[in-house]
């Protein structure tokens, strides 16, 4: 991929804000970049409007670092908190009216298909737990079915931070919220289980509390994604607004919730892990040699 | 005034952990000098806050205190802190980045 495109025309660098010149010379795009060099690069994400101490930005970022081709990735949110950081960002973001972002994402996935054949180019779904479960339910499941290769992130949250605290699918049971006052009566959707259900060739529950984690669950997805099928990962981003978590403490609440209800979970199908063992080098992942039984 | 987190270079520069790089919410913001600890004559660089684009979540301290146990990172006003590094004054090198102190609040 030509990089030309995030360069300057000769004599106009001098003109540009400092952040811009700043990613162009040492940004991530055409190099390999992981989250143990973090704070020494110029980084993808840029100053967004996010809540201060916010999980879910921690998670963004997290995974704009671990892209494994970012000048090759587009990203596609819809309404909510997450698109406010993840539009600020250096790659391309496509904003799918709400509910629409995986019937975007495939429209997008199809044609970037056509017009640049086997070059790769990633397309990440990032949307909230309200977008993708209950609003966007349709569209998200329906992508899945048709087996449209692109990842999809849910920022789980467990309630509509952007508008007030309402319950969503996602909420667990008997949770009280701010526009919830007795509890919300419905057990949390099993969206793991739809996934697997439904086809995606990659599907795992991960809590930005560990970074290293975050980083090889979203270069595996966006990996299988582009060669096997649909990827789904389901994030806890905790709303430390809704949830009245002390900013402070936002990290031993990820801790509390991954011990108790959100623990990793990584399911591949045997397509997946031939993928990535074969064309990139994850070794845990190809076939064992048989043991050579020797005669005694 | 306001809180910021400002970062101990002394027991930053004994240790080189890196975690609160990697926990801070905001891009950009906590950034690590490789050079930080040379002059002192520690072993390690250290990291630093680009004090113009903290929020004050203090997600760092903790993540200092209790993941990492150096207890480097506290929380300062802003007009306490002294010469501090801001986004227009950091350079970025090879795997390094450096930066050149000023006034928070006047530039």
């Amino acid at each position: 991929m030509s990089l030309d495109y995030v360069k300057f025309t000769p004599g106009f660098d001098r003109w540009m804000p400092k952040e811009y010149r700043d990613m162009v010379d040492h940004g991530p795009f055409g190099k390999k970049t992981s989250v143990s060099q973090v704070g020494t690069f110029k980084e993808i994400l840029e100053e967004h409007p996010m809540c201060a101490g916010c999980a879910m930005t921690l998670f963004i970022r997290l995974a704009m670092i671990a892209f494994p081709n970012p000048e090759d990735t587009i990203t596609v949110g819809t309404a909510g908190c997450g698109r406010l950081a993840i539009s600020q960002a250096a790659i391309p973001f496509v904003y799918g009216n709400y509910g629409d972002q995986n019937g975007v994402a495939s429209g997008l996935t199809r044609g970037l298909k056509l017009r640049f054949g086997d070059k790769p180019k990633d397309v990440v779904v990032m949307a909230g737990d309200g977008g993708m479960a209950d609003i966007g339910f349709a569209q998200t499941l329906h992508s899945w079915f048709r087996k449209e290769k692109f990842t999809t992130i849910m920022l789980d949250n467990e309630v509509y931070g952007n508008t007030g605290g309402q319950e969503s699918g996602m909420t667990n049971k008997g949770q009280v919220l701010k526009m919830a006052p007795v509890g919300k009566k419905f057990e949390k959707m099993d969206m793991l289980g739809m996934a697997k259900v439904s086809g995606c060739a990659y599907v795992a529950t991960v809590v930005p509390n560990n970074p290293r984690r975050v980083e090889s669950v979203i270069k595996k997805a966006v990996l299988v994604a582009r060669e096997v099928g649909p990827t789904y990962i389901q994030a806890y981003t905790s709303c430390n607004i809704e949830y009245a978590i002390p900013t402070d403490k936002v990290m031993e609440d990820a801790k509390d919730v991954e011990n108790d209800r959100y623990k990793f979970s990584e399911y591949l199908t045997d397509d997946a892990k031939q993928a990535l063992g074969e064309l990139y080098g994850y070794k845990e992942y190809l076939p064992k040699p048989a043991k050579t039984v020797t005669a005694g | 005034m306001y809180l910021i987190a400002y970062i101990d270079t002394e027991i930053c520069a004994a240790t080189s952990c890196k975690l609160c790089t990697q926990y801070c919410p905001e891009a950009n913001t906590i950034l690590y000098n490789n050079d930080a600890g040379k002059e002192k004559g520690l072993k390690y660089g250290s990291a630093y806050v680009a004090v113009d684009r903290c929020k004050g979540c203090a997600q760092c301290v903790w993540v200092c205190d209790n993941m990492a146990k150096h207890n480097a990172i506290k929380m300062e006003m802003i007009d306490q802190v002294g010469d501090s590094a801001l986004t227009e004054n950091i350079t970025y090198g090879e795997k390094n980045t450096t930066a050149k102190l000023a006034n928070p609040i006047r530039g």
